[in-house]
C-alpha cells in the first residue's frame, strides 16, 4: 500500500516501465498508479447514468425554474420570481408545515414502538419472538399503494368497520378524515407501514451487543430496565440516529398515502397538502412546469440542509458508522 | 432451526433478570396487540375478495358475507373490465420494469462498487462522496425534474423512461462497496495481476464469485423498489397499457370514487390481494437471510 504514496518524480513516467523484470520504486510506484487508474472504466458506465437521470434533471430544473412560461408571450426569463412565488406561497409553507408536524409526531412513536419491541425480542422477554418479528415485518411487504387503498376501506365514514368500532365504544361523531384527525390518521398509516422495518433494523443492531457486557450487568445485580437503557440503548444509539436520518427523508416524500387516500376522501386533502402534492399538482395537474421546478428546488435544498445539519451533529456526537 | 438455536445462545436467560412472571404475560399480550393492528387489514382484504361490490359496503368488514365471489372477482383480473386497462397486463409491466430496472442497478452498482472500493484513480473519493450526497436528495425532487426532460427527449411513454432511471441506485453502489471491502481481499487481486490476468477477466472469475451475496441483496433491493414505485411512473405513463400495478390500481381508486363501473371496487381488493401475496410470500421465503445493512437500502427505493 505504501507505494500509493508516490515521489512527484514518478509522475509522467508511466507506461516505460511495463514488461520490465524488476522495476525501481519509482517505477513500481508509477505502474500502480497507472494500475488504479483503471477503476475509471469501472465506475464510468454508472457515473454515465448518474449524470443522464439525476444530475441532468436537477441542473435542468435549476435551469427551468429561472424562466416563466406564458400563454401569451411564450417563454422568457424571470430571475427568482419562480422562488419568489414558492416562497410566498401559502399553500407551499402550509405543507412544509403539516410534513414536520407529521414527523415530529410520527417518527419518535415509531421508534419507541419499535425499539420497545425489538428489546422485548432481544432479551427473550416476549414469548413466540421469532413469531411476532415475521408479524411484524409483513406490512414492509406491502406497497404503499396497496396500504393506502386497505386504509382507505377500513377507516371510511360511512362503512369502515374501523369506523363503526369507534362508534360502538362511544364516539359517535369519529370521522377519521376530519380536518383534526387526518394527519393522526397519515401517522398511524406510516407506523402501519413502517415500525416492523425498524424494529428488524434495531432487533439485527442490538444482537451485535456482546452478550458478556449484558451477563456482567446482570450478575451484578443491574435491573432489565438498567441494561436496556444503560447498556443497549447507548451501544445502538448510532444506529437510531441513522434511523431518525433515514425516516426524516422517508417523510419529506410523503406523497402516495395522502395522494390515494385523497381520491377516496377528496374533502379531507387538499391538492396541496405536502410539498411533493404541491409540486406534483402544479406541475403536472397545473402545467406550471417553471413553477413546480422552483418548488422541486426548494424542497431539496430543504431536506438537504436539514441532513447536512444533523449529520454535522452526529460527527460531533461520536461519529460512527 | 438453527437460527432458533443460535437466538438462545444470544440470549441472557431471562430468569437471570429477576422479572415477575406477569412482565412476561404483559410484553407477550403487547405483542399480540400490535399483532392484530398490523395484521387487520390483511384479514380484511383477504375476506372482502370474497365479496360482491354491494357486501364490501354492507356487510361486516372483518367477517365472510355470501354470494361467496371470490372466483368470479379472480377473473375480473384478467378483463379490461373499466376500459381503463387490464391488472394483468399491469402485473406482466410491473415484472418485466422490476427486472430489467434491478439487473440494471446491479450491475451498473457491482461495477462501480468494485471500482470505488478496490481502485485508488484520481478524483475517487470525490466522486464517490458525490454519489453518496445523492442519497439526501429526496427522490420526489427529481422525479419532477425528470419529467420536464423527459417531455423535451421523447421518453414520456416510452418503457425506458421508467427503466432506466430505475437502473441508477447509490445505495446499491455504496452497499456493494462497502461489501467489497469486506469480501474481496486486495491480496487475492493482486495475485491475480502477478500472474498476468487482464482486469475484466479479475473482475469477473475472481471478485464477482466472492460478491454474490452483496449482489443479491442490490438486486432484492432494486426489485422492490421498482415493484413499489408509484410517483415516477404516475407522471410519466398516460397510456394504460404502460401502466405498472401500483399507477393501475391507483387509477382504479381514482375511478371508483368517479362513477366507474359498478365492478371495480372488487377489483381494487381482489387486485391489491393478489399484488401483496408474491411479495409477502418471497419476503417471508429470505426474511432470514436479511442483514441489516440490507434492509437499511431499501428507505430510500
Amino acid at each position: 500500500m505504501t507505494d500509493l504514496a508516490m515521489s512527484p518524480a514518478a509522475i509522467g513516467q508511466e507506461g516505460s516501465t511495463a514488461g520490465r523484470r524488476s522495476p525501481s520504486r519509482k517505477q513500481r510506484g508509477a505502474l500502480v498508479r497507472r494500475r488504479e487508474q483503471k477503476g475509471v472504466w469501472f465506475v464510468l458506465p454508472f457515473l454515465v447514468m448518474f449524470a443522464l437521470f439525476l444530475i441532468t434533471p436537477l441542473g435542468y430544473a435549476m435551469y427551468t425554474s429561472l424562466y416563466t412560461t406564458k400563454l401569451v408571450g411564450g417563454t422568457s426569463f424571470s430571475g427568482f420570481a419562480n422562488y419568489t412565488q414558492t416562497f410566498q406561497s401559502n399553500e407551499f409553507w402550509s405543507g412544509v408545515v403539516r410534513v414536520v408536524a407529521y414527523a415530529a409526531v410520527q417518527i419518535p412513536v415509531m421508534l419507541v414502538i419499535a425499539f420497545f419491541f425489538a428489546t422485548m425480542f432481544d432479551l427473550g422477554i416476549a414469548r413466540f419472538g421469532r413469531l411476532f418479528r415475521t408479524i411484524f415485518f409483513i406490512p414492509f411487504a406491502v406497497p404503499a399503494v396497496v396500504g393506502s387503498v386497505m386504509w382507505s376501506f377500513l377507516l371510511d365514514p360511512a362503512s369502515g368497520p374501523f369506523t363503526q368500532l369507534a362508534h360502538a365504544i362511544g364516539f359517535s361523531q369519529a370521522d377519521y378524515f376530519s380536518s383534526t384527525l387526518i394527519v393522526p390518521t397519515i401517522v398511524v398509516i406510516a407506523i402501519w407501514e413502517w415500525t416492523g422495518y425498524n424494529m428488524m433494523i434495531l432487533y439485527t443492531a442490538l444482537k451485535s451487543v456482546p452478550r458478556e457486557v449484558v451477563e456482567a450487568a446482570v450478575l451484578d445485580g443491574a435491573s432489565v430496565w438498567r441494561v436496556v437503557l444503560r447498556i443497549k440503548l447507548p451501544m445502538v444509539r448510532s444506529v437510531i440516529v441513522m434511523l431518525v436520518f433515514l425516516n426524516v427523508i422517508g417523510a419529506s416524500q410523503l406523497f402516495t398515502e395522502p395522494l390515494i387516500l385523497s381520491y377516496f376522501q377528496p374533502q379531507a386533502i387538499s391538492n396541496y397538502f405536502t410539498p411533493t402534492l404541491y409540486i406534483y399538482n402544479i406541475g403536472i395537474g397545473g402545467q406550471q412546469y417553471n413553477l413546480a421546478a422552483a418548488a422541486a428546488v426548494v424542497l431539496g435544498i430543504l431536506v438537504v440542509a436539514i441532513s447536512v445539519v444533523s449529520l454535522t451533529f452526529r460527527r460531533r456526537g461520536e461519529g460512527l458508522l | 432451526m438453527q437460527a432458533r438455536l443460535e437466538d438462545q445462545a444470544s440470549t441472557v436467560p431471562i430468569r437471570l433478570y429477576g422479572l415477575r412472571r406477569g412482565t412476561v404475560v404483559v410484553v407477550t399480550g403487547l405483542c399480540v396487540l400490535f399483532s392484530i393492528f398490523t395484521l387487520a387489514p390483511i384479514a380484511w382484504i383477504v375476506i372482502n375478495s370474497t365479496k360482491t361490490q354491494a357486501n364490501i359496503f354492507q356487510s361486516f368488514g372483518f367477517w365472510f358475507a355470501r354470494p361467496f365471489e371470490f372466483f368470479h372477482n379472480f377473473s375480473l383480473l384478467f378483463q379490461d373490465v373499466d376500459g381503463q386497462g387490464t391488472y394483468i397486463q399491469w402485473m406482466g409491466n410491473t415484472a418485466l420494469y422490476a427486472v430489467l430496472g434491478g439487473v440494471g442497478a446491479t450491475i451498473f452498482a457491482a461495477l462501480g462498487g468494485y471500482g470505488f472500493a478496490r481502485f485508488d484513480f484520481r478524483g475517487s473519493k470525490t466522486t464517490f462522496y458525490v454519489v453518496l450526497s445523492a442519497l439526501l436528495v429526496p427522490v420526489t425532487a427529481i422525479t419532477l425534474p425528470l419529467y420536464l426532460v423527459y417531455a423535451k427527449v421523447g421518453l414520456i411513454n416510452s418503457i425506458w423512461g421508467m427503466v432506466l432511471p430505475s437502473m441508477v441506485s447509490p445505495v446499491g453502489v455504496y452497499l456493494m462497496s462497502s461489501f467489497i471491502k469486506v469480501s474481496v481481499p486486495r491480496e487475492l487481486l493482486d495475485a491475480a495481476r502477478v500472474d498476468g490476468a487482464g482486469e475484466i477477466r479479475i473482475f469477473l472469475k475472481m471478485a464477482v464469485p466472492l460478491m454474490v451475496p452483496g449482489l443479491v441483496t442490490v438486486l432484492l433491493i432494486s426489485v422492490v423498489g421498482v415493484w413499489n414505485n408509484y410517483f415516477l411512473p404516475l407522471i410519466i405513463f398516460s397510456k394504460s397499457n404502460l401502466y405498472p400495478i401500483t399507477v393501475g390500481l391507483g387509477n382504479w381508486s381514482n375511478r371508483a370514487q368517479n362513477g366507474g363501473s359498478t365492478q371495480i371496487f372488487p377489483l381494487l381488493v381482489i387486485g391489491g390481494l393478489v399484488t401483496i401475496i408474491p411479495l409477502i410470500a418471497i419476503f417471508l421465503i429470505v426474511q432470514r437471510y436479511w442483514k441489516s445493512g440490507m434492509l437499511l437500502g431499501s428507505v430510500t427505493g
